[in-house]
């Protein structure tokens, strides 16, 4: 990584309680690249994503050690405006989650809480959000119509262009196409790959093959700790670690 | 579903080695009856030629489909990929095996002269390294491997003796053009059979290493 990387982690630790959910973890995120964790379910993959914006702060059972620095500040610092962080750093869950209002609604809320009130304005930023997202065709004959009668794919798109429409800086996907079909599978695939120009993406994904796919870099998690960071080419083709060789190759357990 | 993948992935290689094995028989086979200029022998080698055609096609399809079906990651990948490649060379190999036993019936009715030595002794270096290869991929160890490079530059040098050597003959004597052609094109084969084995070997050393090598 010759360029300066957008997120660093040094030395992160987090608790639940006594449980200790992530163990030293130390890694570096390019910019304008996609970085994919993969690990088995309750390796800590999710519970690391949600620490580059704070998320965890909402569990007030979670204790956090360590430094996460974003654009050379320590996100963790006293005075750090969490709302401006989480709009640098947007997410997409999941399950797609509209809100129950309409398509244009959905993309304009980001923009109007951050105090954005000219609707020509608005107009501008909604389009551009959802050509961003790879959606505007499917959906500019139906902008006022409800949020809720898209399809699952359509309705995460919405949701990637409901991120895109704050302009963040970085993009956090926690399973984003474990709810979808191949088809609306692929079409995310390829928006990610597409929004790597303007955007940083990094991807929690139970689906290898998915990270293989997308990503530049990858970090294999075990019990909390990340076993292997690297090119996603070397973890896929010869990883390091036996650990990281066991689980990609299915010989877990 | 990982451990059906790993079971039908070991019997793959089983299959492949015995593949690899049959085809380094038929070369064998071929230059012995060469040696002796037995007919019948050389026929029956040459029979064999159905077999490695058919298991190839066999083996590579089985291969395909585990790839399809499993999207194989690292050592798994690596290996379905060697497999592949050794398949080729294999093939190769046993099919010089039948193009030299198909020579033994043209050789019969010409004037003899002695064969070349280093054709034997080619023929012993290749069989050598074809075993060793079968043995790192079996073990999957790069031990065995390890001297390939100078063992090959042992039959090119072999091979090119052969040519100078048959061409004296062949000029002596011109009605030994016939078997000292023939002569050539076996040490031809034995140094081609050198090579795909080198080339065996450098998969079988990625599939161990994950790193890519050249033998020269």
């Amino acid at each position: 990584m010759t360029e300066e990387p957008i997120i660093t982690t040094h030395d992160l630790n987090l608790w639940y309680h006594e449980t200790h959910a992530l163990q030293s973890i130390s890694m570096s995120v390019a910019r304008n690249k996609v970085t994919a964790l993969i690990g088995p379910s309750g390796c800590g993959k999710s519970t690391l994503l949600r620490c580059f914006n704070r998320l965890n702060d909402l569990i007030d059972i979670v204790k956090i050690t360590g430094e996460i620095v974003f654009s050379r500040r320590n996100i963790h610092e006293p005075g750090t405006d969490v709302v401006q962080l989480r709009k640098r750093v947007g997410m997409v869950f999941q399950k797609p989650n509209p809100f129950p209002k309409s398509v244009y609604e959905n993309v304009a809320y980001g923009p109007r809480v951050h105090g954005i009130r000219d609707p020509a304005e608005l107009d501008r930023i909604v389009e551009k959000s959802l050509r961003d997202a790879a959606l505007w065709d499917e959906v500019r004959d139906r902008l006022y119509n409800s949020a809720l009668g898209l399809s699952g794919g359509q309705q995460q798109r919405l949701c990637i262009a409901r991120t895109l429409a704050v302009e963040p800086e970085v993009i956090l996907m926690d399973e984003p196409c474990s709810a979808l079909d191949p088809i609306a599978t692929s079409k995310i695939e390829k928006l990610i790959d597409i929004l790597k120009r303007d955007y940083t993406v990094i991807i929690v994904t139970h689906n290898m093959q998915q990270a293989a796919r997308v990503s530049d870099f990858t970090g294999f998690m075990y019990l909390g700790k990340l076993v292997e960071f690297g090119q996603t080419n070397q973890i896929f083709e010869d990883p390091a670690e036996d650990l990281t060789e066991n689980y990609i190759t299915g010989r877990f357990g | 579903m990982s451990e059906k993948f790993h079971a039908e992935l070991k019997t793959l290689r089983t299959d492949m080695l015995d593949l690899a094995r049959f085809a380094r028989n038929m070369q064998c086979d071929a230059l012995k009856a060469l040696t002796n200029e037995d007919t019948e022998a050389a026929e029956e080698v040459a029979s064999r030629k159905k077999h490695i055609q058919e298991t190839t096609i066999e083996l590579e399809e089985r291969t395909y489909q585990l790839i399809a079906l499993n999207q194989p990651m690292a050592k798994d990948m690596r290996e379905l990929a060697c497999i592949l490649k050794i398949i080729s060379s294999a093939e190769r190999i046993g099919r010089y095996g039948k193009d030299i036993a198909d020579m033994v019936k043209y050789l019969k009715d010409q004037p003899a002269f002695v064969q070349p030595l280093p054709i034997m002794h080619m023929a012993g270096l290749v069989t050598g390294m074809i075993d060793d290869v079968i043995h790192a991929f079996e073990t999957e160890s790069i031990v065995p491997i390890k001297d390939f490079s100078r063992r090959d530059d042992t039959v090119d040098s072999l091979w090119h003796s052969v040519f100078r050597e048959t061409l004296t003959f062949m000029m002596e004597n011109p009605k030994t053009i016939t078997r000292g052609t023939y002569y050539i094109m076996v040490a031809r084969y034995l140094e081609r059979s050198g090579d795909h084995t080198c080339k065996m070997a450098e998969n079988v050393h990625y599939m161990v290493t994950g790193k890519r090598i050249e033998i020269k």
